[in-house]
């Protein structure tokens, strides 16, 4: 399919997407009391640099197609990272019958 | 290129599209008084971004966006909101009452952000043919020239793996272990 | 496209990332009571992640992989020592501690064991991707170590809030790598650090500095991004809290240093004040709050914090100053090099302290030296070496120190020289009022009743190593020089 868009889309329609999410990310760690919604805050500013690194990549169009290589290993820390979080999250539930992050107040900030 | 033939073009509506289904499910992912209801808001907004994704040519890594976060790890929160019990009922206390001066914080974020990509990049486009990058591209990259860091990167899912199961296991009370020695 | 792979260059990783796997494998075979054949399996297999290394050093030269992103210099293999060694002794003086409690022991070494390999690969990274990936190995297997006391609420507290600290400084981080991708096409940092000059007048370079400043000053717990430290450090396990303070947040200051060093030497004016800014912040805070802290584990948190400021001020003062970034970069290294052994070496005291007292208030530690004089000597020695007390290993990190700013010259930098001299004063006074609790107060009947207990031999032989490396730098400083000298490498033949 032989179809030129490139020249019809501009790199900063993404980026400014791209900072859009990060922002929401940042305002939902900044408001939720939830450990499990404060990960999923994560989560968006985590796709927010993907979005950014397949834009570039498409941009510069690099020969090892390293900004799509780097949001493959993007999105596998990212797994992983929720995997050592609701690890953590079960087991303070199991002690504490609650996933509130403010809750956590033995030892001050 | 000017707004008109910006507009003009049939891609460009797609991406406004979903952009604002992105942006709209993305704010209602740290707005919603529902945890289930955010986490399935973050599909919807993953789901935009690989659509994004196939628009940039990403074929491969829109894919693995779908397989990976969509069809894994969103169904392990699914399974951590539904065992930590969280209230999967509507709850107002989900959310801290700092809700304004965060607001304006991440306003002021956004603002700064989207200032210098634009005055960095201004009108550049983006350059690709509609056909998606090669996979075998990919395929070569990640076992070539980023190898240790594929391999490293196996060694962080093994320890998630590992070390996710120990903690969060639930551990036998010195009883339930003499009889499990007893049997 | 196909890639020569030098395998003596990769051998500590292999040689650690075999021991991963052993001692995965190890574990499902053994008892519970026998269960300490996998720190015996774990230490000797860090102990052999050395023998290459010496190799490597002792042939010289660089060498270069994957078009110049994964570097074996002698830079890198001065920081795979540090981390090895660091490893090592955090290895020993954990095995008494967690065989004492009902904590799962195979898994413990393996996580431990990820996080050195994690260090090991971080310090040869010349790329983004793989330092990134370096850095997340590093610390992902803390985040679960630091709530191993499953059932200790404050252990739980600690873990978590480590994590979302963790996760988010990773989000920031990769931000800022991304927009540095962007600008400049590339992620190796040397055509990163080509790419700078045109690009210079750029905010979102500018921005993407800044991004990754902060990334990094929150893995490495610099002020004011700090405030999860202490309260970490104190839920954690103490000996991953020895960890903590050592070797990942040497890992996640290395990270910034190389950054800044290869990849973005060209804007040094925007990311010299930032550093400036962290060092000044983090001696100051880190010490002021140390001085109102009565738990021991607490004190040595804040207190490596600031030990992180005076790390940074070389650094910083060459960079604002405007000169020789390479002597900077050597006198950071010397620094860090003898903070790790005196460090550990006083988190093994606590250890040994705390099963002493049974309490880890500095308050309860009072007379600990008539309970137990070989214990008391102990702690005066590394707290003395870290207040920089001659003729202890202390006093030659803060001399180096010194010495780099003055040659540094300029206000900003003698600025920074007065603020880290005021400091080490403070310093001296919180370091010495522990001491003074352990020798000159007068024991509570309590503690001289509490039976006299051996220590396990693992925590004599940490505790005996970091001893005589602590004495012999302090009083043969050539030793540690080596390492300043040879770290400089980086700045000729790396990349």
């Amino acid at each position: 399919m032989p179809y030129d868009v490139g020249s019809l889309m501009l790199l900063n329609q993404f980026l400014v997407l791209g900072a859009a999410l990060f922002s929401i990310g940042v305002y939902g760690l900044l408001v939720r009391r939830n450990a499990v919604l404060v990960l999923l805050s994560v989560e968006l500013m985590l796709n927010a640099v993907n979005i950014n690194l397949i834009a570039f990549e498409s941009a510069l169009v690099t020969n090892a197609a390293v900004g799509q290589v780097f949001s493959i290993f993007v999105i596998t820390v990212a797994a992983a990272e929720v995997g050592f979080g609701l690890a953590i999250i079960l087991m303070i539930f199991r002690n504490r019958r609650s996933a509130n992050v403010d809750e956590l107040d033995l030892m001050r900030w | 290129m000017t707004v008109d033939a910006w507009i003009a073009e049939p891609v460009n509506w797609v991406f406004s599209i979903v952009a604002v289904v992105i942006l709209f499910t993305a704010v209602r992912v740290v707005t919603s008084p529902n945890v289930v209801h955010a986490a399935l808001y973050l599909v919807a907004a993953l789901a935009g971004s690989a659509v994004m994704f196939l628009l940039l040519s990403a074929e491969f890594v829109a894919l693995v966006l779908v397989l990976v976060y969509i069809g894994a790890v969103l169904v392990l929160f699914l399974f951590g909101i539904m065992i930590t019990r969280a209230p999967t009922g509507f709850d107002e206390g989900l959310s801290n009452d700092r809700k304004l001066v965060s607001a304006a914080i991440s306003l002021v974020l956004l603002g700064v952000l989207s200032w210098a990509s634009l005055s960095a990049f201004g009108t550049d486009t983006v350059n690709t043919v509609g056909s998606p990058t090669a996979t075998e591209i990919l395929g070569d990259a990640i076992l070539g020239r980023f190898v240790i860091p594929f391999e490293v990167v196996s060694f962080i899912l093994l320890s998630a793996l590992i070390g996710g199961i120990t903690v969060a296991r639930r551990d036998l009370t010195p009883l339930e272990e003499e009889e499990r020695k007893a049997v | 496209m196909t890639f020569e792979i030098d395998y003596l260059a990769l051998a500590p990783e292999l040689v650690v990332a075999g021991t991963i796997i052993a001692a995965l494998l190890l574990d499902l075979f053994l008892t519970r009571s026998k269960k300490y054949w996998v720190a015996v399996l774990s230490v000797v297999g860090v102990a052999g992640g050395l023998v290459p290394i010496v190799y490597m050093l002792a042939e010289g030269g660089t060498r270069s992989m994957f078009d110049g992103s994964y570097v074996v210099d002698e830079f890198a293999l001065i920081l795979k020592i540090v981390f090895l060694v660091s490893g090592y002794l955090v290895l020993l003086m954990s095995v008494s501690y967690i065989e004492a409690d009902r904590y799962y022991q195979g898994e413990y070494y393996f996580l431990l064991l990820s996080s050195i390999l994690g260090s090991l690969v971080m310090s040869s990274s010349r790329d983004l991707i793989v330092l990134f990936i370096g850095l997340e190995l590093t610390t992902g297997p803390l985040f679960l170590l630091a709530g191993w006391r499953k059932g200790d609420a404050k252990s739980n507290e600690a873990s978590l809030k480590f994590f979302i600290l963790g996760v988010l400084s990773t989000a920031i981080l990769l931000y800022g790598m991304s927009l540095l991708f962007g600008l400049t096409g590339s992620v190796e940092f040397t055509a990163i650090a080509a790419a700078i000059p045109d690009l210079v007048s750029e905010p979102a370079l500018a921005l993407s500095v800044l991004f990754l400043i902060v990334g990094f000053a929150f893995k490495a717990s610099a002020v004011p991004f700090h405030f999860w430290a202490p309260d970490t450090y104190e839920g954690a396990p103490t000996p991953v809290a020895a960890y903590l303070s050592v070797n990942s947040k040497a890992a996640g200051f290395v990270a910034m240093l190389i950054v800044m060093y290869t990849a973005l030497p060209g804007i040094s004016e925007v990311w010299a004040p930032a550093l400036w800014v962290l060092a000044a912040l983090s001696m100051t805070v880190g010490n002021l709050s140390a001085l109102r802290q009565g738990n021991i584990v607490r004190l040595l948190a804040y207190s490596s914090i600031a030990q992180a400021g005076f790390m940074l001020v070389p650094f910083a003062a060459a960079a604002v100053a405007g000169s020789d970034l390479a002597q900077a970069f050597s006198a950071t290294v010397v620094y860090l090099v003898i903070y790790a052994l005196m460090n550990l070496g006083a988190f093994a005291v606590v250890i040994a302290g705390a099963r002493r007292t049974g309490s880890g208030d500095i308050d309860d530690w009072a007379g600990l030296g008539q309970k137990d004089p070989v214990l008391g000597l102990l702690t005066a020695l590394f707290f003395l070496s870290l207040a920089g007390i001659p003729p202890l290993a202390g006093w030659y990190a803060k001399f180096v120190m010194f010495a780099s700013v003055i040659e540094a010259g300029g206000i900003s930098t003698l600025v920074l020289a007065a603020i880290a001299a005021v400091n080490s004063v403070i310093a001296f006074y919180y370091y010495a009022r522990v001491i003074k609790a352990v020798w000159l107060d007068t024991p509570s009947e309590e503690l001289l009743a509490r039976p006299g207990r051996e220590y396990a031999g693992s925590i004599k032989l940490t505790l005996a190593i970091s001893m005589g490396l602590t004495i012999a730098i302090g009083i043969y400083p050539t030793f540690a020089t080596y390492f300043g000298e040879a770290s400089r490498v980086i700045a000729t033949g790396g990349g």
